[in-house]
This record gives structure tokens, C-alpha cells and sequence, in this order.
């Protein structure tokens, strides 16, 4: 078991209005068994023993699920290893490296203190139309309602999306397509969400450009960056539905 | 009827109604260029064919005695599709670069050279677009359009400035057509690397025949 020394350019920024700079810090003996988020916990304690502020980031589950960690590692969103960061662990860094570790940066995703950033944005591109308006009831039997394998392997997929919002932080535009494509998609596919689609569809776009966020111009950073692997035929399949959708809410025709 | 008119009006402020809108702009201009590029090679011809004018004066000739309101209704059109195309991509990009608060160490995963510089091969094919109108198209007799172009290529600057620029065009295209079909939501997992390589074909087939022209005057295969 090597140990593991160092360099950290981390950025800090006491509030969402201070200037926010880059500061460096040595990380010294990290195990390499350690996820990212447990070389940050021991860096803070350094930090908290010798008098500083520690570093604040954002976490909960620890267990690549919930989407709240979020950190840039090296200009990519979770280290660009197909995890999260809390995921992501020491064994991927050798001993001298400058790891640069950044917030999730997008106008539409408040700094609100050195790494952590506000991603209600999100929440309320969802608030607008990622749900199914009636009780869907309990989990039904699995034949009683017949839907392709195809259909719900694709459902299921974009379902994966936890909405951690690196997709969003990798996109040269900061644009939400892949989370929103994703949202819209799962339940678009399923026969609890189809009556809604065109509503949805409508009401989640129009929410995600009114949220300020940029607009795809299809370089897939946002497939790559990815944690679970949500795929851009999402995006294309929103782009469909959104033609669809506005043909619908003109014209009365595929409704 | 009014439906109609507030989902038109959403449409055209939204991100994918106006991506769209550059998507089938952008389609336009593709065709246009197979088709100029099927008159340009024309000139592979030669100077003087039977009857006396070279094939690519005929064409010259053909398309200046066309109509005067076809002509002009053509390069009208061309010209409000070509401005819808750079004007809402100069909206869109501008939008984009206020959506994002830059990183201080930035890194790119997977997006392609010719992906993150659409706006600047763009602005490249612009400036070209109106030096080669200038040159080409409002100068020169259209009865002699063989000599004036063999007269123009054989100042290396000039061939040059028309090979980087084609070089743009190719960035710029080979981009613009694999992005048209995702954005009219024809793409999928299958199928993408497939659009990919026909857009790397439909790349090298048309800007191979343009850069073919100045090459050839170069090399002193068309006198």
C-alpha cells in the first residue's frame, strides 16, 4: 500500500459575492485506498487542527447514488472516470501529482462557498414537468402492463441520471440537455408518463431556457463526463419530441 | 390561429427551435455546395470543348442569362438562409458564453477541434464567401469565367488563401452535418458513428473537389 503525497489547487471563495481565488495545499501520506472525498476529509482535518477553515464540499451518500458530490478534478467533472467523486479513488493519481479541484461551474449554479455550488436549477427543470401528474399506484405486476424490452431497457436507463449536474458543468455551453433529455425521456417511454409528453416535454424545455442555461451545440462532453453513462441519443430523442410536442400544441396534430 | 402564432413565437426563442432553424439552414448551405461544387468542376473540361466555349464558360454563361428574377430570387434566398444561419448562431453562441463561468484549469474529454471551433471556421467561411463573390462571381466576364479563374489561381496567395479557407469549410461541414442529424433527433447510438464517417466523407468529397481546382492550376495541370 503506497502512500500517496500531493499538490491540490483548490478553489476558495468565502461567499457567493468574495473573489474567489486558487490556493494550494499539500496532501501529505494519502492511502491509496482512499476515495477522493476521504483525501479531502483528511486534508480538512489537517486544516482544522493547524487553525484554518476547511475546504467546503458538497456530499451525502458516499455510495456514487444521491448526485450531491460534485467537484471538477482537473478541469472534469468527478475526475472524468465514469464515477462519482466519491466514487473515484486515490489508486487513479500517482504520488507528486497537482490534482485541481474546482466547483461545478455554470451561471445557471450559484457559487455558494468554495466548492459548493446551488443546483436548484435542476429541482425546478423538474418541477415543470418531470412527473406524472396521477397516482401511477404500487409497482404492478410486471405482465400487466406490457411494455417492449427495448422500450424499458431505454427508460430504464435514462432513469439512471441522479442529477448530479456534471453534464451541465462539462458542457462547453453549460447547457441542461442531457440532464433534461434524460428526465423527460424515462418517463416519456413508460406507458404511466406517455399521456403527459407533450406537456412535458414543452413545460421542461421552456423552464431549462428560462433557468439561463446555454444551449447544446452536440460535443457529447456531457456523455463522457457522465457518472452513469446517460447516453445523447437522450438529446436527440428531446429534440424529436420537442418538434413534435410544438407541431401538437399549434396545430392539434400528434397529440 | 392564434396557437399557432404563440407556438411559432416560442418555437423561435427556444434553444431547440433555434437550433433547429440553424440545422435546416445549415442543411441548405450543404446543398448549395454540391451543387456549386458540380459546376465547378466543370472547368475540368478544359479550355476549348466542341462548339468552341469551354464547358465551364457555357455554365458561367447559362447562369448569367438566366432570368433576371430567378437569378436574383436564388441568391436572395441564399442570402437570407446564410443570414439566418450566422445571425441566430452568433445569438445562440453568445447565450452560450454567458451561460458559463470559466474554469481556471480547463480540460475537454471527448469534443472534437472542429466541434469547439464551429463559430470561428464559420466567421472564416464568411470572409471568404464575400472575397470569392468579389473575385469570382461580380468581376470577370462570364464568357471568359475559364481564363479568369486559371488567371486567378496562379497567384500562389490566392490559391492559398483558397485552400486554408476550404480547410475551414471542412472543419466547419464535417462538424455541421453529424450535428444537423442529432438536432433533428435522427441520431442514435447505432447509428452515430456511421453519421460521422459519411460526414467525413461528404468533407473530403466536396472540399477535395474545391481545393482539386486551385491545386490543379498550381501543378499546371489546368493552363
Amino acid at each position: 500500500m503506497a502512500n500517496l503525497n500531493l499538490t491540490l489547487k483548490v478553489w476558495r471563495q468565502e461567499s457567493a459575492e468574495a473573489q474567489g481565488r486558487i490556493e494550494t495545499y499539500k496532501a501529505k501520506n494519502i492511502p491509496d485506498e482512499a476515495s477522493f472525498l476521504e483525501m479531502l476529509d483528511i486534508v480538512n482535518e489537517e486544516l482544522v487542527h493547524e487553525g484554518k477553515e476547511p475546504i467546503h464540499f458538497d456530499h451525502d451518500c458516499r455510495e456514487g447514488i444521491c448526485g450531491m458530490c460534485s467537484l471538477t478534478i482537473n478541469g472534469v467533472p468527478h475526475g472524468g472516470k465514469k464515477v462519482t467523486t466519491c466514487q473515484l479513488h486515490m489508486r487513479q493519481f500517482k504520488d507528486g501529482d497537482t490534482i485541481w479541484i474546482e466547483p461545478f461551474r455554470a451561471a445557471a449554479f450559484p457559487l455558494l462557498r468554495d466548492l459548493v455550488v446551488d443546483r436548484t436549477a435542476l429541482d425546478s427543470i423538474i418541477a415543470a414537468g418531470g412527473f406524472v401528474d396521477v397516482r401511477t399506484g404500487a409497482a404492478p405486476n410486471a405482465n400487466n402492463m406490457p411494455v417492449r424490452k427495448k422500450t424499458a431497457d431505454a427508460a430504464f436507463d435514462a432513469a439512471a441520471c441522479i442529477g448530479c449536474g456534471a453534464c451541465v458543468a462539462s458542457c462547453k455551453n453549460s447547457a441542461a440537455m442531457l440532464f433534461t433529455s434524460a428526465k423527460a425521456a424515462h418517463l416519456n417511454l413508460l406507458p404511466q408518463g406517455h399521456p403527459e409528453k407533450n406537456k412535458r416535454v414543452l413545460a421542461m424545455v421552456r423552464q431549462m431556457d428560462a433557468l439561463g442555461f446555454g444551449n447544446c451545440t452536440n460535443l457529447y462532453e456531457c456523455e463522457a463526463a457522465c457518472p452513469k453513462g446517460i447516453s445523447v441519443d437522450n438529446i436527440a430523442k428531446l429534440n424529436r419530441d420537442y418538434m413534435l410536442a410544438c407541431a401538437s400544441e399549434a396545430f392539434g396534430v400528434f397529440s | 390561429m392564434n396557437d399557432i402564432i404563440t407556438t411559432a413565437c416560442k418555437f423561435v426563442t427556444s434553444s431547440i427551435g433555434r437550433k433547429i432553424i440553424v440545422a435546416l439552414t445549415g442543411s441548405c448551405l450543404l446543398l448549395f455546395l454540391v451543387g456549386h461544387l458540380a459546376g465547378n468542376l466543370t472547368i475540368f473540361g478544359g479550355d476549348v470543348a466542341e462548339g468552341g466555349t469551354s464547358w465551364i464558360n457555357h455554365y458561367a454563361t447559362g447562369l448569367h442569362s438566366m432570368p433576371a428574377w430567378l437569378l436574383w430570387s436564388i441568391r436572395l434566398g441564399l442570402l437570407a438562409v446564410a443570414l439566418v444561419h450566422i445571425v441566430l448562431t452568433l445569438v445562440l453562441k453568445y447565450e452560450n458564453y454567458n451561460a458559463r463561468t470559466h474554469y481556471r484549469k480547463e480540460n475537454t474529454l471527448k469534443a472534437t477541434l472542429s466541434s469547439r471551433t464551429m463559430v470561428i471556421t464559420g466567421i472564416m467561411i464568411l470572409c471568404f464567401a464575400v472575397f470569392h463573390l468579389w473575385q469570382l462571381t461580380f468581376n470577370g466576364d462570364p464568357h471568359d469565367c475559364y481564363n479568369h479563374i486559371i488567371a486567378a489561381f496562379q497567384d500562389p496567395m490566392c490559391s492559398l488563401f483558397y485552400i486554408v479557407a476550404i480547410c475551414c469549410l471542412f472543419m466547419h461541414v464535417r462538424h455541421g452535418l453529424q450535428s444537423v442529424l442529432q438536432t433533428f433527433g435522427l441520431a442514435t447510438r447505432k447509428v452515430r458513428p456511421l453519421y460521422n464517417i459519411v460526414a467525413y466523407l461528404f468533407g473530403i468529397a466536396v472540399c477535395g473537389g474545391f481545393i482539386a481546382i486551385p491545386v490543379c492550376v498550381m501543378l499546371g495541370i489546368l493552363k
